[in-house]
């Protein structure tokens, strides 16, 4: 147990973490990321990107939803948003990579104060249903704005390179995601450590007493919205980059329930949270794929038939199973048996 | 003028449905204060399970309707009891987000038992035309309209007069007085569930008889948002007028706007009525606003 735990200065006390423990895994991570291509197949590296890009989109709603408890089931439509400005950029006004990314964000952040500025008054259930119908909307834009979006025949997205390297396949794309990744884990952690982090959390846990205690709701909702819209943008880009070819289909409401349910498995409002949800969702097909696998004959092909609604109802259930056993998510199981271990003979 | 006779007389049609989705809806929001996500897949799947029995027995309408109606109130009941009651107690957003998991599952089991192909459920009406004035329609359609205006009648005099009906609008206004005057909140829960499944049925089975049986009927539910919305959350009536509003509405939308429009139109029937008037037509004004 570590006791005389004294925090003496402020910048101690916000610190990511006084633990060095913690720092070497934390680099023995990346380390392990870093050399992830070299190592494995390229199967195994295809899962890997698509599991970083679910972790950047978590990060993304997390900021909304679980920082500023701002619940939106409007995922799928920024996803569509930063997606599709990645693919007209590239494919029909040939920006390099490394401008249409960061134009994915700002379109898709500029879309969000299309939608969070009528939304500013409404909150829960109202602002998750106004979310939605906007995530509607903005499909049905795409849809029929056939000029600019190619509308029903979708964008081939093709020759993305970044210094002459191919990053829509193999190890470019990884590491391209990789540093996307970590760019929008870092960003999201020291958010939450400065007066905007802290704001947010106020307005999460008791609006009135926010805006009592001074904090402009309009501007940190607005801010909120537009953060959270940008790094969703720019997974919506690496999801055009990764998957090649996108139409609306592509953008289904089941995307805005995946990202909920990445947040509800981790634990709502926990960074680190948002990333063991998306992680773990995404190696979920997976799993039940060689899960089936072992049971053989009809059932995997039952599964192969049915991959969609089988990955669909798992969900369900995982979002079903957490709220009602596990409210605090797998970080919160972490931090019970963190807690038991180190009090360990005592209990806790 | 023909034209707009028609767009107004089939989106009346189609708004009955929605109008029943919607009823749903706000049956359960009334009692529970919980918007169940699941309402438009509990109408799939009550439609499919009456396609199944209709299959295999080969009832008269009314019969079928008679026999699918207490099978969907089991089905809710049962549905309550597995996910919705171990809730009891938990913040209103888990319980929303339960329905949402609901919803995915229910949308998965439907495909995996029935099959992904769109089926025709002959439900035994007649499908010659019946002029009424200068618009023809078929049987089914105005079967929808009526049971719709039969529903929110019956739905009316429930709330206003039947003892659980009354007792469902004590909980809605106060949860602990009504339970310090002797009424099992849990129960009225249960019946909210109930009910609102067995209009979810109608509404479903008619539905299924008018368009098709498919795997995306669903999305019925998602449309009928802004019924809900426009009506007032917690107005079981009121959700009935608004949606036949708002199936008038799309057609008017789709007829003299464009292409298309008649899928978003709703929405942003929704958008318009949250910023302006987020309480609806007929809803309490309790919303808090910040």
């Amino acid at each position: 147990m570590r006791t005389g735990h004294y925090k003496e200065r402020w910048s101690q006390y916000v610190a990511l973490s006084d633990n060095p423990t913690v720092w070497a895994w934390v680099a023995a991570l990346l380390a392990a990321l870093l050399i992830a291509p070299v190592v494995l197949d390229g199967y195994s590296t295809t899962l890997l990107v698509s599991a970083l890009i679910a972790v950047v989109g978590a990060v993304g709603l997390n900021v909304l939803t679980g920082t500023t408890g701002l619940i939106s089931l409007g995922q799928a439509g920024f996803l569509a948003v930063g997606a599709y400005t990645n693919g007209v950029l590239l494919v029909d006004h040939h920006w390099p990579v490394w401008a249409t990314l960061p134009a994915s964000g700002v379109v898709a952040a500029a879309v969000s104060l299309v939608v969070g500025i009528p939304s500013l008054r409404l909150k829960g259930l109202y602002l998750a249903i106004t979310t939605l119908a906007f995530s509607f909307i903005i499909n049905h834009v795409i849809l029929y704005t056939e000029s600019v979006t190619h509308g029903p025949n979708g964008i081939f997205v093709n020759g993305a390179k970044i210094l002459g390297f191919d990053v829509q396949r193999g190890a470019p794309l990884y590491y391209l995601v990789l540093g996307v990744a970590v760019l929008s884990v870092l960003t999201a952690l020291n958010l939450a450590r400065t007066r905007i982090g802290r704001a947010w959390m106020a307005i999460r846990d008791h609006d009135v007493a926010a805006r009592v205690m001074g904090i402009d709701l309009v501007r940190y909702k607005l801010l909120a919205f537009m953060v959270s819209s940008f790094i969703v943008g720019v997974a919506g880009a690496l999801i055009s980059l990764q998957i090649r070819f996108i139409n609306i289909d592509v953008f289904a409401l089941i995307l805005s329930i995946e990202a909920i349910a990445f947040l509800i498995l981790g634990g709502l409002g926990s960074i680190g949270g948002a990333i063991l949800g998306a992680i773990f969702l995404s190696f979920l097909p997976e799993m039940i794929r060689l899960a089936f696998a072992m049971l053989g004959g009809s059932t995997a092909s039952l599964l192969g038939n049915y991959l969609f609604e089988i990955r669909g109802m798992a969900y369900g259930v995982v979002i079903v199973v957490f709220l009602r056993w596990v409210p605090d998510g797998l970080i919160g199981l972490w931090r019970d048996i963190r807690t038991y271990w180190s009090n360990w003979p005592l209990a806790y | 003028m023909d034209f707009l006779l028609l767009l107004v007389s089939t989106g009346l049609v189609t708004g009955a449905a929605y109008g029943l989705i919607a009823m749903g809806f706000a049956l359960v929001y009334k009692a529970t204060g919980v918007v169940n996500f699941a309402q438009g897949e509990l109408m799939m799947l009550t439609a499919y399970v009456s396609f199944s029995v209709a299959d295999r027995t080969g009832l008269s309408f009314l019969m079928l309707m008679a026999l699918t109606i207490p099978i969907s109130m089991a089905i809710g009941l049962l549905l309550e009891r597995i996910f919705i009651r171990p809730m009891l107690g938990e913040p209103v957003f888990s319980i929303v987000m339960v329905t949402i998991g609901l919803a995915v599952i229910l949308r998965g089991l439907v495909i995996l038992v029935w099959g992904p192909d769109p089926a025709v459920f002959d439900v035994g009406l007649p499908d010659t035309v019946i002029r009424l004035g200068p618009v023809p329609f078929y049987p089914a359609q105005l079967v929808l309209v009526a049971a719709m205006a039969g529903v929110t009648t019956i739905a009316w005099i429930f709330l206003r007069f039947s003892r659980i009906g009354i007792a469902m609008r004590a909980v809605a206004a106060n949860e602990t007085a009504a339970r310090l005057s002797g009424i099992s909140v849990s129960r009225i829960h249960a019946f909210a569930w109930m009910f609102s499944s067995a209009i979810a049925s109608i509404a479903g089975v008619l539905f299924a008889a008018n368009f098709k049986l498919a795997p995306d009927m669903w999305f019925q539910g998602m449309k009928s948002f802004p019924a809900v919305i426009l009506g007032g959350l917690d107005s079981v009536i009121g959700a009935s007028v608004a949606g036949l509003v708002i199936g008038v509405v799309e057609n008017l939308f789709q007829g003299y706007v464009g292409q298309g429009m008649r899928e978003i139109s709703g929405f942003i029937v929704i958008v318009v009525v949250l910023m302006v008037r987020p309480y609806g037509l007929f809803g309490s004004r309790e919303i808090e606003r910040v």
